[in-house]
Protein backbone atom coordinates (compact mmCIF):
# COMPACT_ATOMS: atom_id res chain seq x y z
CA UNK A 1 0.00 0.00 0.00
CA UNK A 2 2.67 2.46 1.04
CA UNK A 3 4.73 1.37 -1.89
CA UNK A 4 2.09 2.25 -4.42
CA UNK A 5 1.53 5.58 -2.66
CA UNK A 6 5.15 6.65 -3.05
CA UNK A 7 5.11 5.44 -6.61
CA UNK A 8 2.15 7.65 -7.31
CA UNK A 9 3.93 10.64 -5.82
CA UNK A 10 6.94 10.02 -7.99
CA UNK A 11 4.73 9.73 -11.01
CA UNK A 12 3.06 12.98 -10.18
CA UNK A 13 6.35 14.81 -9.89
CA UNK A 14 7.43 13.45 -13.25
CA UNK A 15 4.17 14.45 -14.79
CA UNK A 16 4.27 18.02 -13.57
CA UNK A 17 7.60 18.63 -15.29
CA UNK A 18 6.29 16.85 -18.34
CA UNK A 19 3.19 19.00 -18.16
CA UNK A 20 5.28 22.14 -18.21
CA UNK A 21 7.16 21.03 -21.31
CA UNK A 22 3.89 19.93 -22.81
CA UNK A 23 2.20 23.31 -22.48
CA UNK A 24 5.32 25.10 -23.66
CA UNK A 25 5.31 22.95 -26.76
CA UNK A 26 1.61 23.48 -27.45
CA UNK A 27 1.87 27.22 -26.95
CA UNK A 28 4.93 27.42 -29.19
CA UNK A 29 2.95 25.68 -31.90
CA UNK A 30 0.04 28.04 -31.35
CA UNK A 31 2.39 30.96 -31.83
CA UNK A 32 3.71 29.43 -35.01
CA UNK A 33 0.26 28.66 -36.36
CA UNK A 34 -1.10 32.08 -35.71
CA UNK A 35 1.84 33.82 -37.41
CA UNK A 36 0.03 34.49 -40.70
CA UNK A 37 -3.03 35.76 -38.88
CA UNK A 38 -1.04 38.09 -36.67
CA UNK A 39 0.98 39.27 -39.64
CA UNK A 40 -2.15 39.95 -41.64
CA UNK A 41 -3.73 41.98 -38.87
CA UNK A 42 -0.62 43.97 -38.15
CA UNK A 43 -0.01 44.62 -41.86
CA UNK A 44 -3.47 46.09 -42.24
CA UNK A 45 -2.52 48.80 -39.77
CA UNK A 46 0.96 49.54 -41.06
CA UNK A 47 1.76 52.97 -42.50
CA UNK A 48 3.20 53.01 -46.02
CA UNK A 49 6.87 53.26 -45.09
CA UNK A 50 6.63 50.26 -42.78
CA UNK A 51 4.97 48.17 -45.48
CA UNK A 52 8.07 48.20 -47.64
CA UNK A 53 10.77 47.56 -45.06
CA UNK A 54 13.01 44.68 -46.02
CA UNK A 55 13.22 42.25 -44.30
CA UNK A 56 9.54 42.74 -43.42
CA UNK A 57 8.91 43.61 -39.81
CA UNK A 58 6.43 41.46 -38.02
CA UNK A 59 4.65 43.83 -35.72
CA UNK A 60 3.41 47.26 -36.59
CA UNK A 61 5.33 50.11 -34.94
CA UNK A 62 3.03 53.05 -35.57
CA UNK A 63 -0.47 51.72 -36.24
CA UNK A 64 -2.63 53.80 -38.56
CA UNK A 65 -6.06 53.62 -40.15
CA UNK A 66 -4.77 55.20 -43.36
CA UNK A 67 -4.99 51.89 -45.25
CA UNK A 68 -8.71 51.64 -44.62
CA UNK A 69 -9.23 55.22 -45.79
CA UNK A 70 -7.13 54.45 -48.88
CA UNK A 71 -9.25 51.43 -49.55
CA UNK A 72 -12.43 53.49 -49.48
CA UNK A 73 -11.05 56.17 -51.76
CA UNK A 74 -9.47 53.63 -54.11
CA UNK A 75 -12.78 51.93 -54.75
CA UNK A 76 -15.00 55.00 -54.61
CA UNK A 77 -13.20 56.41 -57.64
CA UNK A 78 -14.85 53.63 -59.58
CA UNK A 79 -18.63 53.88 -59.47
CA UNK A 80 -19.32 50.98 -57.13
CA UNK A 81 -18.92 51.40 -53.38
CA UNK A 82 -16.97 48.81 -51.43
CA UNK A 83 -20.07 47.89 -49.45
CA UNK A 84 -21.66 46.64 -52.66
CA UNK A 85 -19.05 43.87 -52.91
CA UNK A 86 -19.66 42.97 -49.30
CA UNK A 87 -23.39 42.74 -50.02
CA UNK A 88 -22.78 40.58 -53.12
CA UNK A 89 -20.55 38.22 -51.21
CA UNK A 90 -22.88 37.98 -48.24
CA UNK A 91 -25.99 37.44 -50.36
CA UNK A 92 -24.47 34.75 -52.57
CA UNK A 93 -22.76 32.94 -49.71
CA UNK A 94 -25.82 32.89 -47.46
CA UNK A 95 -28.10 31.58 -50.21
CA UNK A 96 -25.59 28.93 -51.24
CA UNK A 97 -24.99 27.74 -47.68
CA UNK A 98 -28.69 27.59 -46.86
CA UNK A 99 -29.52 25.82 -50.09
CA UNK A 100 -26.74 23.29 -49.94
CA UNK A 101 -27.52 22.37 -46.33
CA UNK A 102 -31.15 21.60 -47.18
CA UNK A 103 -30.52 19.86 -50.51
CA UNK A 104 -27.61 17.77 -49.25
CA UNK A 105 -29.40 16.81 -46.04
CA UNK A 106 -32.57 15.75 -47.87
CA UNK A 107 -30.61 13.60 -50.32
CA UNK A 108 -28.18 12.13 -47.83
CA UNK A 109 -30.93 11.32 -45.33
CA UNK A 110 -32.86 9.36 -47.94
CA UNK A 111 -29.81 7.56 -49.30
CA UNK A 112 -28.64 6.57 -45.82
CA UNK A 113 -31.96 5.62 -44.26
CA UNK A 114 -34.49 4.61 -46.91
CA UNK A 115 -32.80 1.70 -48.72
CA UNK A 116 -34.49 2.67 -51.95
CA UNK A 117 -33.78 0.63 -55.06
CA UNK A 118 -31.27 2.32 -57.33
CA UNK A 119 -29.82 4.89 -54.95
CA UNK A 120 -26.59 3.09 -54.23
CA UNK A 121 -25.00 4.33 -57.41
CA UNK A 122 -25.52 7.87 -56.12
CA UNK A 123 -23.07 7.23 -53.34
CA UNK A 124 -20.64 5.73 -55.86
CA UNK A 125 -20.78 8.95 -57.84
CA UNK A 126 -20.16 10.95 -54.70
CA UNK A 127 -17.05 8.97 -53.81
CA UNK A 128 -15.65 9.35 -57.32
CA UNK A 129 -16.54 13.02 -57.36
CA UNK A 130 -14.58 13.71 -54.18
CA UNK A 131 -11.39 13.11 -56.12
CA UNK A 132 -12.10 15.52 -58.91
CA UNK A 133 -10.99 19.07 -58.86
CA UNK A 134 -13.66 21.36 -60.16
CA UNK A 135 -11.24 22.78 -62.72
CA UNK A 136 -11.73 19.86 -65.08
CA UNK A 137 -15.48 20.25 -65.21
CA UNK A 138 -15.35 24.03 -65.18
CA UNK A 139 -15.45 24.52 -68.93
CA UNK A 140 -18.54 22.38 -69.60
CA UNK A 141 -20.17 23.91 -66.52
CA UNK A 142 -19.65 27.24 -68.19
CA UNK A 143 -21.42 25.91 -71.27
CA UNK A 144 -24.36 24.80 -69.13
CA UNK A 145 -24.64 28.16 -67.41
CA UNK A 146 -24.32 29.85 -70.78
CA UNK A 147 -27.12 27.74 -72.26
CA UNK A 148 -29.38 28.46 -69.31
CA UNK A 149 -28.76 32.13 -69.93
CA UNK A 150 -27.51 32.72 -66.41
CA UNK A 151 -24.20 34.35 -67.23
CA UNK A 152 -23.54 37.51 -65.27
CA UNK A 153 -26.33 36.90 -62.76
CA UNK A 154 -26.20 35.93 -59.11
CA UNK A 155 -27.75 32.59 -60.09
CA UNK A 156 -24.58 31.62 -61.93
CA UNK A 157 -22.75 31.87 -58.60
CA UNK A 158 -25.45 30.07 -56.65
CA UNK A 159 -26.91 27.18 -58.65
CA UNK A 160 -23.71 25.22 -59.47
CA UNK A 161 -22.72 25.32 -55.79
CA UNK A 162 -25.87 23.75 -54.38
CA UNK A 163 -25.40 20.06 -55.13
CA UNK A 164 -21.81 19.55 -54.02
CA UNK A 165 -20.68 15.91 -53.59
CA UNK A 166 -18.47 16.68 -50.61
CA UNK A 167 -21.37 18.15 -48.63
CA UNK A 168 -23.49 15.13 -49.42
CA UNK A 169 -20.72 12.84 -48.21
CA UNK A 170 -20.33 14.70 -44.93
CA UNK A 171 -24.04 14.58 -44.04
CA UNK A 172 -24.41 10.98 -45.16
CA UNK A 173 -21.62 9.87 -42.81
CA UNK A 174 -23.50 11.42 -39.91
CA UNK A 175 -26.84 9.98 -41.05
CA UNK A 176 -25.45 6.47 -40.77
CA UNK A 177 -25.11 6.93 -37.01
CA UNK A 178 -28.73 7.95 -36.57
CA UNK A 179 -30.62 5.15 -34.78
CA UNK A 180 -33.32 3.52 -36.92
CA UNK A 181 -35.57 3.08 -33.89
CA UNK A 182 -35.92 6.84 -33.62
CA UNK A 183 -37.33 7.04 -37.13
CA UNK A 184 -39.48 3.94 -36.71
CA UNK A 185 -41.14 5.19 -33.54
CA UNK A 186 -41.88 8.56 -35.13
CA UNK A 187 -43.36 6.83 -38.14
CA UNK A 188 -45.57 4.69 -35.90
CA UNK A 189 -46.75 7.88 -34.25
CA UNK A 190 -48.00 8.91 -37.66
CA UNK A 191 -45.35 11.37 -38.81
CA UNK A 192 -45.01 11.63 -42.57
CA UNK A 193 -41.63 11.80 -44.25
CA UNK A 194 -41.53 15.55 -44.54
CA UNK A 195 -42.24 15.97 -40.82
CA UNK A 196 -39.84 13.16 -40.05
CA UNK A 197 -37.07 14.97 -41.86
CA UNK A 198 -37.61 18.35 -40.24
CA UNK A 199 -38.59 17.28 -36.73
CA UNK A 200 -36.44 14.19 -36.21
CA UNK A 201 -33.60 14.03 -38.72
CA UNK A 202 -32.47 17.66 -38.83
CA UNK A 203 -32.29 18.16 -35.04
CA UNK A 204 -30.30 14.93 -34.71
CA UNK A 205 -27.98 16.06 -37.47
CA UNK A 206 -27.18 19.42 -35.88
CA UNK A 207 -23.43 18.71 -35.53
CA UNK A 208 -23.31 17.62 -39.17
CA UNK A 209 -24.95 20.66 -40.67
CA UNK A 210 -23.17 23.01 -38.29
CA UNK A 211 -19.92 21.62 -39.64
CA UNK A 212 -21.26 21.89 -43.16
CA UNK A 213 -22.22 25.52 -42.63
CA UNK A 214 -18.69 26.32 -41.50
CA UNK A 215 -17.00 24.57 -44.42
CA UNK A 216 -19.44 25.73 -47.03
CA UNK A 217 -19.44 29.32 -45.84
CA UNK A 218 -15.67 29.51 -45.83
CA UNK A 219 -15.10 27.95 -49.23
CA UNK A 220 -17.82 30.00 -50.90
CA UNK A 221 -16.86 33.23 -49.22
CA UNK A 222 -13.25 32.80 -50.31
CA UNK A 223 -14.02 31.66 -53.83
CA UNK A 224 -12.67 34.14 -56.36
CA UNK A 225 -12.61 31.69 -59.25
CA UNK A 226 -16.33 31.15 -59.92
CA UNK A 227 -17.21 34.85 -60.12
CA UNK A 228 -14.12 35.40 -62.27
CA UNK A 229 -15.59 33.07 -64.87
CA UNK A 230 -19.28 33.88 -64.70
CA UNK A 231 -19.44 37.54 -63.75
CA UNK A 232 -18.48 40.33 -66.07
CA UNK A 233 -20.21 43.38 -64.64
CA UNK A 234 -18.36 45.19 -61.90
CA UNK A 235 -21.52 45.64 -59.80
CA UNK A 236 -21.99 41.90 -59.36
CA UNK A 237 -18.45 40.97 -58.40
CA UNK A 238 -17.91 39.42 -55.01
CA UNK A 239 -15.40 40.52 -52.45
CA UNK A 240 -12.48 38.18 -53.28
CA UNK A 241 -12.68 39.06 -56.97
CA UNK A 242 -12.99 42.75 -56.21
CA UNK A 243 -9.89 42.41 -54.06
CA UNK A 244 -7.96 41.23 -57.07
CA UNK A 245 -9.20 44.24 -58.97
CA UNK A 246 -8.06 46.57 -56.22
CA UNK A 247 -4.70 44.88 -56.10
CA UNK A 248 -4.45 45.39 -59.86
CA UNK A 249 -2.53 42.18 -60.32
CA UNK A 250 0.89 41.24 -59.02
CA UNK A 251 3.61 43.85 -59.06
CA UNK A 252 1.38 46.81 -58.29
CA UNK A 253 2.77 48.33 -55.15
CA UNK A 254 0.89 51.60 -55.00
CA UNK A 255 -2.12 50.12 -53.26
CA UNK A 256 -0.42 47.60 -51.01
CA UNK A 257 -1.86 49.26 -47.94
CA UNK A 258 -5.38 49.18 -49.33
CA UNK A 259 -4.98 45.51 -50.25
CA UNK A 260 -3.78 44.66 -46.77
CA UNK A 261 -6.80 46.42 -45.30
CA UNK A 262 -9.16 44.69 -47.72
CA UNK A 263 -7.63 41.28 -46.95
CA UNK A 264 -8.19 41.95 -43.27
CA UNK A 265 -11.83 42.88 -43.84
CA UNK A 266 -12.44 39.81 -46.01
CA UNK A 267 -11.07 37.46 -43.41
CA UNK A 268 -13.18 38.73 -40.52
CA UNK A 269 -16.49 36.97 -41.40
CA UNK A 270 -14.84 33.57 -41.88
CA UNK A 271 -13.15 33.82 -38.52
CA UNK A 272 -16.34 35.00 -36.83
CA UNK A 273 -18.47 32.22 -38.26
CA UNK A 274 -15.85 29.64 -37.42
CA UNK A 275 -15.46 30.73 -33.82
CA UNK A 276 -19.21 30.99 -33.38
CA UNK A 277 -20.13 27.68 -35.01
CA UNK A 278 -17.21 25.77 -33.56
CA UNK A 279 -18.52 26.40 -30.07
CA UNK A 280 -21.92 25.22 -31.23
CA UNK A 281 -20.60 22.05 -32.81
CA UNK A 282 -18.68 21.11 -29.68
CA UNK A 283 -21.68 21.87 -27.49
CA UNK A 284 -23.99 19.69 -29.57
CA UNK A 285 -21.51 16.86 -29.59
CA UNK A 286 -21.07 17.03 -25.82
CA UNK A 287 -24.84 17.07 -25.38
CA UNK A 288 -25.47 14.04 -27.55
CA UNK A 289 -22.59 12.32 -25.77
CA UNK A 290 -24.25 12.80 -22.38
CA UNK A 291 -27.54 11.54 -23.73
CA UNK A 292 -26.07 8.38 -25.24
CA UNK B 1 -53.51 -5.63 -44.78
CA UNK B 2 -50.51 -6.71 -46.72
CA UNK B 3 -51.55 -4.74 -49.74
CA UNK B 4 -52.00 -1.51 -47.82
CA UNK B 5 -48.56 -1.93 -46.29
CA UNK B 6 -47.14 -2.33 -49.73
CA UNK B 7 -48.73 0.85 -51.05
CA UNK B 8 -47.55 2.75 -48.03
CA UNK B 9 -44.11 1.47 -48.73
CA UNK B 10 -44.45 2.61 -52.30
CA UNK B 11 -45.65 6.05 -51.30
CA UNK B 12 -42.70 6.32 -48.98
CA UNK B 13 -40.33 5.38 -51.79
CA UNK B 14 -41.88 7.98 -54.01
CA UNK B 15 -41.41 10.63 -51.36
CA UNK B 16 -37.84 9.44 -50.90
CA UNK B 17 -37.05 9.93 -54.57
CA UNK B 18 -38.68 13.33 -54.38
CA UNK B 19 -36.30 14.23 -51.56
CA UNK B 20 -33.20 13.31 -53.55
CA UNK B 21 -34.44 14.88 -56.75
CA UNK B 22 -33.02 18.40 -56.27
CA UNK B 23 -29.61 16.97 -55.51
CA UNK B 24 -29.70 14.64 -58.50
CA UNK B 25 -30.69 17.46 -60.83
CA UNK B 26 -27.88 19.64 -59.50
CA UNK B 27 -25.25 16.94 -59.77
CA UNK B 28 -26.38 15.88 -63.23
CA UNK B 29 -26.26 19.42 -64.56
CA UNK B 30 -23.08 20.61 -62.90
CA UNK B 31 -21.06 17.48 -62.33
CA UNK B 32 -22.06 14.47 -64.45
CA UNK B 33 -22.86 16.27 -67.68
CA UNK B 34 -19.72 18.44 -67.48
CA UNK B 35 -17.71 15.35 -66.64
CA UNK B 36 -18.70 13.50 -69.78
CA UNK B 37 -18.51 16.65 -71.81
CA UNK B 38 -14.93 17.19 -70.65
CA UNK B 39 -13.98 13.65 -71.70
CA UNK B 40 -15.43 14.43 -75.10
CA UNK B 41 -13.58 17.74 -75.10
CA UNK B 42 -10.24 16.12 -74.32
CA UNK B 43 -10.48 14.04 -77.51
CA UNK B 44 -11.48 16.96 -79.66
CA UNK B 45 -10.36 20.18 -81.15
CA UNK B 46 -12.58 23.22 -80.88
CA UNK B 47 -13.08 24.66 -84.33
CA UNK B 48 -15.44 27.50 -83.45
CA UNK B 49 -15.66 29.10 -80.03
CA UNK B 50 -19.00 30.71 -80.75
CA UNK B 51 -21.12 27.56 -80.77
CA UNK B 52 -18.58 25.26 -79.14
CA UNK B 53 -18.22 23.36 -82.39
CA UNK B 54 -15.58 20.68 -82.22
CA UNK B 55 -14.13 17.88 -84.26
CA UNK B 56 -12.81 14.51 -83.13
CA UNK B 57 -9.01 14.28 -83.08
CA UNK B 58 -8.46 11.07 -81.12
CA UNK B 59 -5.54 11.00 -78.71
CA UNK B 60 -3.82 14.13 -80.07
CA UNK B 61 -4.23 16.12 -76.86
CA UNK B 62 -2.91 13.27 -74.74
CA UNK B 63 0.05 12.69 -77.03
CA UNK B 64 0.80 16.38 -76.84
CA UNK B 65 0.99 16.21 -73.02
CA UNK B 66 3.47 13.35 -72.97
CA UNK B 67 5.51 14.01 -76.11
CA UNK B 68 5.41 17.68 -77.02
CA UNK B 69 4.75 19.61 -73.84
CA UNK B 70 8.02 20.30 -72.02
CA UNK B 71 6.27 21.75 -68.98
CA UNK B 72 3.80 19.04 -68.14
CA UNK B 73 5.89 16.04 -67.10
CA UNK B 74 8.41 17.86 -64.85
CA UNK B 75 5.55 19.66 -63.12
CA UNK B 76 3.70 16.42 -62.77
CA UNK B 77 6.64 14.68 -61.11
CA UNK B 78 7.32 17.63 -58.86
CA UNK B 79 3.73 17.56 -57.66
CA UNK B 80 3.79 13.81 -57.05
CA UNK B 81 7.09 14.00 -55.21
CA UNK B 82 5.93 16.82 -52.96
CA UNK B 83 2.66 15.09 -52.19
CA UNK B 84 4.32 11.82 -51.27
CA UNK B 85 6.73 13.70 -49.01
CA UNK B 86 4.01 15.65 -47.22
CA UNK B 87 1.57 12.77 -46.88
CA UNK B 88 3.37 10.91 -44.06
CA UNK B 89 4.71 14.08 -42.44
CA UNK B 90 1.29 15.71 -42.14
CA UNK B 91 -0.34 12.57 -40.80
CA UNK B 92 2.32 11.76 -38.23
CA UNK B 93 2.31 15.34 -37.06
CA UNK B 94 -1.50 15.50 -36.90
CA UNK B 95 -1.74 12.22 -35.00
CA UNK B 96 0.92 13.40 -32.57
CA UNK B 97 -0.91 16.66 -31.92
CA UNK B 98 -4.26 14.90 -31.64
CA UNK B 99 -2.87 12.60 -28.96
CA UNK B 100 -1.55 15.59 -27.05
CA UNK B 101 -4.85 17.42 -27.38
CA UNK B 102 -6.81 14.37 -26.34
CA UNK B 103 -5.21 14.46 -22.90
CA UNK B 104 -7.02 16.23 -20.12
CA UNK B 105 -5.53 19.65 -20.61
CA UNK B 106 -6.73 23.15 -19.96
CA UNK B 107 -8.17 25.21 -22.83
CA UNK B 108 -8.31 22.24 -25.14
CA UNK B 109 -11.02 23.82 -27.25
CA UNK B 110 -8.93 26.93 -27.70
CA UNK B 111 -5.86 24.98 -28.84
CA UNK B 112 -7.92 22.94 -31.24
CA UNK B 113 -9.49 26.07 -32.65
CA UNK B 114 -6.18 27.79 -33.20
CA UNK B 115 -4.69 24.75 -34.93
CA UNK B 116 -7.71 24.63 -37.18
CA UNK B 117 -7.46 28.31 -38.08
CA UNK B 118 -5.06 27.91 -41.05
CA UNK B 119 -7.62 25.69 -42.76
CA UNK B 120 -9.95 28.64 -42.80
CA UNK B 121 -7.39 31.18 -43.91
CA UNK B 122 -5.74 28.75 -46.27
CA UNK B 123 -8.71 27.78 -48.33
CA UNK B 124 -8.89 31.04 -50.12
CA UNK B 125 -7.56 34.04 -51.78
CA UNK B 126 -6.22 35.40 -48.53
CA UNK B 127 -3.58 32.74 -48.12
CA UNK B 128 -2.59 32.96 -51.77
CA UNK B 129 -2.20 36.65 -51.24
CA UNK B 130 -0.10 36.10 -48.13
CA UNK B 131 2.16 33.60 -49.85
CA UNK B 132 2.37 35.80 -52.94
CA UNK B 133 3.42 38.82 -50.92
CA UNK B 134 6.22 36.81 -49.37
CA UNK B 135 4.55 36.89 -46.00
CA UNK B 136 5.25 33.22 -45.37
CA UNK B 137 8.85 33.75 -46.29
CA UNK B 138 8.90 36.87 -44.18
CA UNK B 139 7.36 35.12 -41.23
CA UNK B 140 9.93 32.38 -41.42
CA UNK B 141 12.74 34.85 -41.82
CA UNK B 142 11.59 36.57 -38.69
CA UNK B 143 11.18 33.27 -36.95
CA UNK B 144 14.68 32.28 -37.93
CA UNK B 145 16.03 35.56 -36.70
CA UNK B 146 14.32 34.98 -33.38
CA UNK B 147 15.10 31.29 -33.03
CA UNK B 148 18.74 31.42 -34.04
CA UNK B 149 20.80 34.62 -33.88
CA UNK B 150 22.26 35.74 -37.16
CA UNK B 151 25.81 35.53 -35.84
CA UNK B 152 25.48 31.81 -35.36
CA UNK B 153 23.93 31.40 -38.78
CA UNK B 154 26.90 33.15 -40.33
CA UNK B 155 29.23 30.50 -38.94
CA UNK B 156 27.11 27.64 -40.21
CA UNK B 157 27.48 28.36 -43.89
CA UNK B 158 24.89 28.61 -46.61
CA UNK B 159 24.07 24.91 -46.96
CA UNK B 160 23.02 24.49 -43.37
CA UNK B 161 21.15 27.77 -43.38
CA UNK B 162 19.27 26.64 -46.45
CA UNK B 163 18.46 23.34 -44.77
CA UNK B 164 17.17 25.13 -41.71
CA UNK B 165 15.17 27.45 -43.89
CA UNK B 166 13.74 24.51 -45.84
CA UNK B 167 12.86 22.74 -42.65
CA UNK B 168 11.10 25.78 -41.24
CA UNK B 169 9.31 26.24 -44.52
CA UNK B 170 8.10 22.65 -44.47
CA UNK B 171 7.14 22.84 -40.82
CA UNK B 172 4.98 25.86 -41.50
CA UNK B 173 3.29 24.16 -44.44
CA UNK B 174 2.72 20.95 -42.52
CA UNK B 175 1.26 22.84 -39.62
CA UNK B 176 -1.03 24.86 -41.86
CA UNK B 177 -2.19 21.80 -43.74
CA UNK B 178 -3.04 19.48 -40.86
CA UNK B 179 -6.04 21.19 -39.28
CA UNK B 180 -8.66 18.82 -40.62
CA UNK B 181 -6.54 15.77 -39.90
CA UNK B 182 -6.11 16.82 -36.28
CA UNK B 183 -9.88 17.05 -35.90
CA UNK B 184 -10.34 13.65 -37.56
CA UNK B 185 -7.79 12.00 -35.29
CA UNK B 186 -9.24 13.56 -32.15
CA UNK B 187 -12.69 12.23 -32.95
CA UNK B 188 -11.11 8.84 -33.66
CA UNK B 189 -9.25 8.85 -30.36
CA UNK B 190 -12.38 9.77 -28.45
CA UNK B 191 -14.14 6.78 -29.93
CA UNK B 192 -11.74 4.37 -28.22
CA UNK B 193 -13.28 2.95 -25.06
CA UNK B 194 -11.29 3.90 -21.99
CA UNK B 195 -11.85 0.43 -20.52
CA UNK B 196 -9.28 -0.91 -22.99
CA UNK B 197 -6.64 1.37 -21.54
CA UNK B 198 -7.66 0.54 -17.97
CA UNK B 199 -7.37 -3.16 -18.67
CA UNK B 200 -3.97 -2.70 -20.28
CA UNK B 201 -2.80 -0.57 -17.36
CA UNK B 202 -3.83 -3.31 -14.94
CA UNK B 203 -1.68 -5.70 -16.94
CA UNK B 204 1.22 -3.30 -16.51
CA UNK B 205 1.47 -1.94 -20.01
CA UNK B 206 3.46 1.26 -20.49
CA UNK B 207 2.15 4.29 -22.35
CA UNK B 208 4.41 3.43 -25.25
CA UNK B 209 3.10 -0.13 -25.48
CA UNK B 210 -0.48 1.05 -25.20
CA UNK B 211 0.06 3.41 -28.11
CA UNK B 212 1.28 0.63 -30.40
CA UNK B 213 -1.03 -2.11 -29.18
CA UNK B 214 -4.26 -0.21 -28.55
CA UNK B 215 -4.35 3.29 -29.97
CA UNK B 216 -2.85 2.57 -33.36
CA UNK B 217 -4.93 -0.49 -34.25
CA UNK B 218 -8.10 1.10 -32.90
CA UNK B 219 -7.79 4.26 -34.96
CA UNK B 220 -6.50 2.54 -38.09
CA UNK B 221 -9.77 3.24 -39.95
CA UNK B 222 -9.38 6.92 -39.12
CA UNK B 223 -5.77 6.81 -40.29
CA UNK B 224 -6.90 5.41 -43.61
CA UNK B 225 -9.58 8.08 -43.92
CA UNK B 226 -7.11 10.79 -43.03
CA UNK B 227 -4.49 9.48 -45.48
CA UNK B 228 -6.99 9.57 -48.31
CA UNK B 229 -8.23 12.99 -47.27
CA UNK B 230 -4.66 14.30 -47.20
CA UNK B 231 -3.88 12.82 -50.62
CA UNK B 232 -6.91 14.40 -52.24
CA UNK B 233 -6.40 17.67 -50.41
CA UNK B 234 -2.78 17.93 -51.52
CA UNK B 235 -3.46 16.88 -55.09
CA UNK B 236 -6.42 19.19 -55.55
CA UNK B 237 -4.80 22.15 -53.81
CA UNK B 238 -5.12 25.37 -55.77
CA UNK B 239 -1.51 26.30 -55.15
CA UNK B 240 -0.49 23.01 -56.72
CA UNK B 241 1.57 23.64 -59.90
CA UNK B 242 -0.39 21.15 -62.00
CA UNK B 243 -3.79 22.44 -60.96
CA UNK B 244 -2.56 25.91 -61.69
CA UNK B 245 -1.26 24.73 -65.08
CA UNK B 246 -4.63 23.23 -65.97
CA UNK B 247 -6.28 26.49 -65.07
CA UNK B 248 -3.92 28.72 -67.04
CA UNK B 249 -4.00 26.41 -70.05
CA UNK B 250 -7.75 26.33 -70.13
CA UNK B 251 -8.69 29.84 -69.11
CA UNK B 252 -5.75 32.13 -69.75
CA UNK B 253 -4.52 30.50 -72.95
CA UNK B 254 -8.02 29.41 -73.97
CA UNK B 255 -6.89 25.88 -74.91
CA UNK B 256 -9.89 24.22 -73.33
CA UNK B 257 -9.43 20.86 -74.98
CA UNK B 258 -5.80 20.53 -73.92
CA UNK B 259 -6.68 21.71 -70.42
CA UNK B 260 -9.31 19.00 -70.20
CA UNK B 261 -6.83 16.38 -71.41
CA UNK B 262 -4.13 17.16 -68.85
CA UNK B 263 -6.81 17.46 -66.20
CA UNK B 264 -7.92 13.94 -67.01
CA UNK B 265 -4.39 12.53 -67.02
CA UNK B 266 -3.81 14.09 -63.63
CA UNK B 267 -7.01 12.84 -62.09
CA UNK B 268 -6.64 9.37 -63.52
CA UNK B 269 -3.33 9.28 -61.69
CA UNK B 270 -4.85 10.53 -58.43
CA UNK B 271 -7.58 7.95 -58.72
CA UNK B 272 -4.96 5.23 -59.13
CA UNK B 273 -2.95 6.35 -56.08
CA UNK B 274 -6.03 6.71 -53.90
CA UNK B 275 -7.17 3.24 -54.93
CA UNK B 276 -3.76 1.76 -54.11
CA UNK B 277 -3.76 3.43 -50.69
CA UNK B 278 -7.33 2.33 -50.11
CA UNK B 279 -6.68 -1.30 -51.02
CA UNK B 280 -3.45 -1.52 -49.05
CA UNK B 281 -4.99 0.34 -46.14
CA UNK B 282 -8.09 -1.79 -46.04
CA UNK B 283 -6.06 -4.93 -45.76
CA UNK B 284 -4.11 -3.46 -42.88
CA UNK B 285 -7.18 -2.14 -41.13
CA UNK B 286 -8.91 -5.45 -41.51
CA UNK B 287 -5.94 -7.34 -40.06
CA UNK B 288 -5.88 -5.03 -37.08
CA UNK B 289 -9.52 -5.57 -36.25
CA UNK B 290 -9.28 -9.35 -36.66
CA UNK B 291 -6.35 -9.70 -34.31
Amino acid sequence: MQNTGSKKKKLRKKISFGWFMFYTFLIALVAFTSLPLVYMISTAFKPLDELFIYPPRFFVRRPTLQNFIDLLTAVSSSTIPFTRYIFNSLFVTVVVVGGTVIISSLGAFVVAKYKLPGVNWIFGIVIAALMFSSHVTQIPSYMVINKLGLLNTYWALIIPKLAVPYNFFLIKQFCEQMPNELLESARIDGANDWVLFWKIAMPTLTPAWSTLIVFSFISNWNDAFTPLIYITSQAKKTLPLALQTIAGGPGVVARSGAVAAATFITTIPTIVIFVWMQARVLETMAYSGIKA
Amino acid sequence: MKKSWWTMRRKQALEGYLFILPWIIGVSAFFLYPLFKSIRLSFSKITKFAGWEMEWVGFDNYIRAFVWDINFLPMFFETVQKTLLYLPLINIFALFLAILLNKKIKARGLFRMVYFMPVILGSGHVMTQLVGEGVVQGAIDVERGVAIPREILMYMGPTIVRTVQNFMNNLALILWKSGVQIVLYISGLQGISSSLYEAARCDGASEWEMFWKITLPMISPVILLSLIYTLIDLFADVSNPIVDYVRTTAFTNRQYEYGAAIGWIYFAFIFLIVMVVFMAGRRYVHDASAR
